[in-house]
């Protein structure tokens, strides 16, 4: 056992339990993807469970964030991109062609790699996407973004200068606004797609805090390239190989006792 | 290794010689390229001298009045620039107003609508439309635009507004020729629509596919990505982008003088004849003497000056994305 996965197990440790009882939120089933005539994604079958952080891990260009990219179908901005199969998101399958996208997008919401404020106040960054789908008097909307920037763990740092440019903030403020700009939308599942890659310790700190409070409100989906954040994060682990799932399981055993030498081998950093 | 740091010593022995004997070529090519740059900058110098110069007679005889005056008198020798100054931004205006909108639709397409096929027509289109030297859009005005749209635009909506009020004054034509102010601007928006978006597109293209994304990620619609996210991004530069085109409206000659009428009186309908600064030079320069070319000569300095400024500020507009 390597240090990192020695490092990993105190983390685990305070970890929820997880059991097979809670209720699978999105399934994924068959699911293949092609960029034009590339296979990217092979027969995905993964279940992601309700109020849980479920990691995706393993080495650039494995298929994690093409996974993550499907649950929302923001894939389908580019035309030479598709998927078939099956993502039941409650029961729904989000592919099929019936389903109105931007509502879905407004169901499962999405945090990038890099903070991508919206050219406005930092109010109006949080208040434009609640006001996409709901009409709320000012009052009510006043208290969604508070309510919103306070889930962030910004509103203390922010509420002074609700008015200014949400460029204004540092980069960790920022992708906090971009998590508070998620979260006011009151989505079912959240999906960060290696939100602190281009954050200083300080704000990855902040934000792995925010995601382990969130956990209790929202399903969240993150992939990350840094084992020790998928480790101290997350309840389940997917470990991704060449556009196949190698292994899926409970972060502890996954980080402790794998199954598969795969698995281990990329965990302790032997390959990847 | 004997052989080696020979080798070595040898190449060092060399180096020093042939600096040196490329030093005085270097220098020289220094120096034609400095004098290529130079010669630019006189010549732009040289034009707005010999402008200020030949123009400063008319400044001096009629003092503000050249701006301010209408009367352009060949006869009497009196002169005033109001009818074209008018002319000219009435007709950049039009321009604007109808090609702004349909550039910024041709950029919008281009970068988030458009299927990977069409977009090389389509752009190629475009370039092309650039590509068409302005007498061909004054030729192709004046002989088959201006007969349809006295035809088909000018006569019903002549008679559709006549006595009514503002409207019955803008858009009623006394002599339905084709001709005129309407006319002039719709043929420079044209003229104007391949700039604004080719600019508007590559502006567009540059902001990062994840801003975009994140827009559609919180559930935008198409239009609400571009109206609430894209274009606030760049919206500077999309000003900038517009200026551009702006000041090639401000300009541009030969197709405005084949379709504008060249009549000097200022008219409140949109399609009654009319001239622009630029239209009013190319008309006249040919037999100007005189007074008449010193004030033809300062009807140029008016010009350079709007859209040297126009332009210059366009510049720096659309830079401001790029570095940033």
């Amino acid at each position: 056992m390597s240090t990192i996965a020695f490092s990993a197990s105190s983390a685990v440790g305070k970890n929820a339990a997880a059991s097979a009882d809670v209720p699978v939120r999105i399934a994924v089933r068959n699911l293949n993807f092609h960029y034009g005539d590339f296979r990217s994604l092979k027969d995905i079958s993964l279940d992601f469970y309700d109020r849980q952080v479920t990691a995706l891990i393993g080495p650039s260009g494995c298929g994690k964030s093409t996974l993550l990219r499907t649950f929302n179908r923001i894939y389908s901005l580019y035309p030479e991109q598709r998927a078939d199969g099956e993502i039941l998101l409650d029961g729904q399958n989000v592919l099929s062609p019936s389903i109105d996208v931007n509502e879905l997008r407004a169901r499962v919401g999405m945090v990038f790699q890099k903070p991508t404020p919206f050219p406005m106040s930092i109010y109006d960054n949080i208040a434009f996407g609640i006001k996409l789908y709901e009409r709320l008097p000012k009052s009510e909307l006043d208290g969604r973004v508070e309510e919103a920037l306070r889930k962030a763990a910004l509103w203390d740092e922010a509420k002074d200068k609700l008015r200014q440019s949400g460029m204004s903030l540092s980069g960790g403020q920022q992708q906090r606004l971009c998590i508070a700009r998620t979260i006011a939308q009151k989505p079912e599942v959240i999906l960060l797609d290696e939100p602190t890659s281009a954050l200083d310790p300080i704000s990855t700190g902040k934000i792995e805090e925010l995601i382990e409070q969130l956990r209790s409100e929202f399903t969240i989906v993150i992939v990350t390239h840094n084992m020790q954040q998928a480790a101290r994060i997350s309840q389940f682990t997917a470990f991704m190989y060449l556009g196949e799932v190698v292994e899926f399981g409970p972060t502890t055993k996954m980080f402790m006792n794998p199954s598969k030498k795969q698995t281990q081998d990329y965990i302790t950093g032997r390959f990847g | 290794m004997v052989a080696l740091s020979q080798k070595a010593l040898v190449t060092s022995a060399d180096k020093p010689s042939r600096r040196s004997s490329f030093l005085s070529f270097d220098d020289a090519f220094r120096l034609a390229s400095l004098g290529s740059a130079l010669i630019v900058l006189i010549v732009l110098l040289g034009i707005i001298g010999s402008m200020i110069y030949g123009g400063w007679p008319a400044f001096r005889e009629f003092g503000l009045g050249f701006i301010t005056s209408s009367v352009w008198d060949v006869q009497r020798d009196q002169y005033g620039a109001w009818v074209a100054i008018v002319g000219t931004l009435t007709t950049a205006l039009i321009a604007l107003v109808i090609g702004v909108p349909i550039s910024l639709g041709i950029a919008v397409f281009l970068t988030q609508l458009c299927p990977p096929w069409l977009k090389r027509p389509v752009a190629t289109t475009i370039e092309l439309l650039a590509a068409v030297p302005s007498i061909i859009y004054g030729m192709w005005g004046l002989f088959v635009f201006a007969p349809l749209f006295a035809r088909f635009i000018q006569i019903p909506v002549s008679s559709l507004v006549e006595g009514l009020p503002l409207v019955g004054s803008i858009l009623y034509a006394r002599t339905p020729s084709g001709v005129g102010v309407l006319t002039a601007g719709i043929i420079l928006s044209i003229m104007i629509i391949p700039f604004i978006a080719s600019i508007a597109r590559d502006i567009l293209d540059q902001i990062p596919p994840v801003m975009r994304e994140s827009a559609y990620g919180i559930g935008c619609t198409t239009w609400e990505v571009v109206r609430h996210v894209l274009l606030p991004q760049v919206g500077v530069s999309i000003i900038g982008a517009i200026m551009l085109g702006l000041g090639r409206a401000l300009g541009e000659t030969m197709a405005v003088t084949f379709v504008i009428g060249n009549a000097n009186r200022l008219s409140a309908s949109l399609f009654d004849p009319g001239s622009t600064i630029a239209s009013r030079i190319a008309n006249e320069f040919n037999e100007a003497i005189g007074l008449q070319l010193n004030a033809l000569m300062a009807l140029g300095c008016i010009l350079f000056l709007v859209t040297f400024t126009v332009l210059v500020l366009a510049r720096l507009l659309v830079a401001r994305v790029k570095t940033a």
